[in-house]
């Protein structure tokens, strides 16, 4: 299913690579805000990497997943974005988000995920990058040095620090 | 809240989280956009391209071979560049080589003083004001013209000598292929090995051989400048004295000499090189332009063959074979 769109869309089919949109959005858009924590900025993202996603869809051979190919090239594309602005204001949670987190389809009490949701967008930049890959997205400490540019001791040290603001938020 | 009670609601959350629009119509436009993005960048790049490409052709390289010529006021170090409309100018102690766009080279010797006229693929044109180059081109005939004060030359495919004074007295020495020098509708064809001279008033004179023995130069000189009384006897001078190897003179000599001493000009050049098949007496005389051109072939083939292989063989300058 997914094969067969990617493959049509290599081909440069518009209707298959809109179809790759509809189906992927929301993982890429979820991804996108919360590492950027701002939902305007989450959008813009979003569309980043769509936009890269046809430029650089020929490079994808199928050596891993597409959704985990994608996954990383939205990473990538939101941590240059940062690097390349050099952009560390914070503007908040839109009032829309907690809605969209509310429609999503998820399992535990909603008022939890809409308060570990605004929490984690309160997190300082490094904290916040940090542990939503180790924590949300479960990449390990090499792997998000290497993608943020910080030693693997930093990671570790802004993932103890994010769980611990994390924690006094909530039991606030 | 525990750090295990974290994990557990961090584990909880949505992956999946739809954006609060549809952003497919900014994709859609943003890809678009980038789609013909390049259509004006590249019209404006092959625009910058043509520009600086014609800007390019209508200059060419010099390089100062001795001292410091001048190109307009600014002394040339090593190289630069001459556009159109530039003086180039060399003192008593100083030249330069000018590219010919692509179809050759010009060097100028000192106290000389050219100026860049045209620089086209289908035209170059130098004027020399005064002094002398040696110019080399390998092109398709009538790419190359160096205007004087006298005249112009144009080059059929060459190399050559031209120098001239600033009134328009000069030479022209040719040693590769074949120069035409123009003055009006009066001209002189000079092939591999002769020479013609160069006056104000009567543009190119008589061509004649490198080796042509002086009294039959003065007598071509005498043709060229004398006035009709005198002409004749320069006429009949010219005629006695001719060998077979002067044949290119006597050539052009029948297409400037009076009617009435046409016959004994003609006769004279086909006893020396009998005219080759399809050339008729009476088709000479009137000056048919394919009986004068069907005879320079072969002159100037006789020519040709006798230069080239001077020093190897000996040609036969009445029938440009080589001898036993």
């Amino acid at each position: 299913m997914s094969d067969d769109l990617v493959a049509r869309a290599q081909a440069g089919d518009q209707t298959a690579f809109r179809e790759l949109y509809r189906q992927h959005a929301g993982r890429v858009y979820a991804l996108c805000l919360r590492l950027t924590g701002d939902g305007r900025d989450a959008e813009e993202r979003t569309q980043d990497v769509f936009v890269r996603l046809w430029d650089k869809l020929r490079s994808f051979r199928g050596d891993s997943a597409f959704s985990s190919w994608l996954h990383r090239l939205a990473v990538n594309v939101v941590l240059n974005e940062r690097r390349t602005t050099g952009r560390r204001e914070r503007r908040g949670m839109p009032a829309e988000d907690p809605d969209n987190v509310a429609g999503a389809q998820h399992a535990a009490p909603l008022h939890l995920n809409i308060d570990l949701e605004r929490a984690i967008a309160e997190l300082p930049d490094g904290a916040r990058e940090v542990f939503v890959l180790y924590d949300i997205e479960g990449y390990g400490h090499a792997d998000i040095a290497q993608l943020v540019g910080i030693a693997e001791g930093t990671s570790k040290a802004q993932l103890f620090r994010a769980r611990r603001l994390l924690r006094e938020k909530l039991e606030r | 809240m525990n750090e295990s009670e974290l994990q557990d609601a961090v584990s909880r959350l949505p992956k999946r989280i739809e954006p609060p629009r549809d952003l497919w119509p900014g994709i859609e436009a943003r890809l678009w956009r980038r789609r013909w993005y390049w259509v004006p960048l590249a019209a404006a790049a092959v625009l910058v391209f043509l520009l600086i490409a014609r800007a390019e052709r209508s200059a060419w390289d010099v390089t100062a071979l001795a001292g410091r010529p001048l190109i307009g006021t600014t002394r040339l170090a090593a190289s630069g560049r001459l556009r159109v409309g530039d003086w180039l100018q060399t003192d008593d102690s100083s030249r330069a080589l000018i590219a010919v766009g692509r179809i050759g080279q010009v060097e100028v010797r000192p106290d000389t003083r050219v100026q860049l006229v045209v620089a086209k693929a289908n035209e170059h044109r130098l004027a020399l004001a005064r002094g002398t180059i040696d110019a080399k081109v390998d092109a398709v005939p009538r790419l190359f013209f160096v205007e004087t004060p006298a005249g112009t030359a144009i080059d059929l495919g060459c190399a050559y000598t031209l120098e001239t004074d600033s009134v328009g007295n000069g030479l022209l020495h040719v040693t590769a292929g074949e120069v035409e020098f123009q003055t009006g509708s009066h001209s002189s064809r000079v092939p591999l090995g002769a020479l013609a001279q160069i006056r104000p008033t009567t543009g190119p004179g008589i061509p004649y051989v490198e080796d042509a023995p002086a009294p039959f130069v003065r007598a071509l000189i005498g043709f060229d400048i004398e006035q009709r009384g005198t002409r004749a006897r320069a006429v009949r001078t010219v005629v006695a004295l001719a060998r077979p190897h002067d044949a290119l003179s006597l050539w052009h000599v029948l297409q400037r000499v009076d009617p009435s001493q046409r016959g004994v000009v003609y006769d004279r050049l086909a006893a020396l090189v009998p005219p080759p098949p399809g050339v008729t007496r009476r088709a000479a005389l009137a000056l048919e332009s394919r009986a004068l051109e069907g005879y320079w072939t072969k002159i100037q083939r006789i020519q040709f063959r006798i230069m080239v292989l001077q020093g190897v063989r000996e040609i036969d300058p009445r029938t440009g074979l080589a001898k036993p």
